[in-house]
């Protein structure tokens, strides 16, 4: 049985993506490594203005890495995700496949000639939705719905048997 | 007796006067800030199902995804 995939987005800390965004990276990346995973993707997703503070910073950069891992791997994972001092936040979800384009954006950090921004002062900007112009949807995830159904009768059973 | 074929009629230009709801995304994904927040008022509470018009599967999702967006700070809890 191959390792589950899962999809990883970590809130890091800006002062330390100041001080160098790879070794930040790569603090996360070693860490499904050294359990016994394998990294698929992983990537600058984007540096925003927080929505509320986070132990003190009102930004941060947020890495997105897609990932497999071996059950018995997760618990010392998180463990190791929970003593990490330079990770705000995290989230990790089951993901079925990898979404389409995730590779080439990922491929694109990989080129020699790229290099991470450097993130902000934390009380620049204010906070909003949209930010970095990064969470408008795509066109091809919207669906236009013929009708409302009735979901709640339809789910309903049928009169049953010997009431009437 | 009614007339089954009549019914099937009326059904059908009720059916037609229903006005389409507005597009939504079909998978609604906690990264996708702009389409969660059409869904939350100023004060950030979740709007109800009577307002969303989604089934209990999509209500659920949508709850999913902006708690999930909550938690990354994607998204306030208040306001």
């Amino acid at each position: 049985m191959s390792p589950q995939l899962y999809e990883g987005m970590f809130l890091l800390d800006n002062d330390v993506v100041r001080a160098g965004w790879n070794a930040a990276k790569h603090h996360i990346t070693d860490l499904v490594a050294k359990h016994g995973g394998k990294v698929v993707t992983a990537r600058r997703w984007s540096e925003r203005k927080l929505a509320y503070p986070v132990r003190g910073r009102r930004r941060g950069t947020y890495l997105l890495m897609y990932y497999e891992l071996p059950r018995t791997g997760i618990p010392p994972f998180i463990r190791d995700l929970d003593l990490s001092e330079s990770l705000l936040r995290y989230l990790l979800v089951r993901c079925d496949a990898l979404p389409e384009g995730e590779a080439g954006l990922a491929a694109l950090e990989a080129a020699p000639d790229w290099s991470a921004p450097v993130p902000p002062n934390d009380e620049a900007g204010i906070y909003a939705v949209v930010q970095n112009g990064i969470v408008e949807a795509p066109p091809d995830r919207m669906v236009e719905v013929e009708a409302a159904p009735d979901h709640d009768s339809a789910a309903a059973p049928a009169t049953p048997a010997g009431r009437e | 007796m009614p007339d089954h074929n009549l019914t099937a009629e009326v059904a059908a230009a009720e059916s037609s006067a229903v006005p389409k709801p507005a597009k939504y995304p079909e998978h609604l994904d906690y990264k996708d800030m702009e389409t969660l927040a059409r869904f939350m008022n100023s004060q950030g509470n979740i709007q109800g199902r009577k307002r969303t018009n989604f089934n209990t599967q999509r209500q659920k999702a949508l709850k999913l995804a902006i708690k999930r967006a909550r938690h990354m700070a994607f998204l306030p809890f208040v306001g």
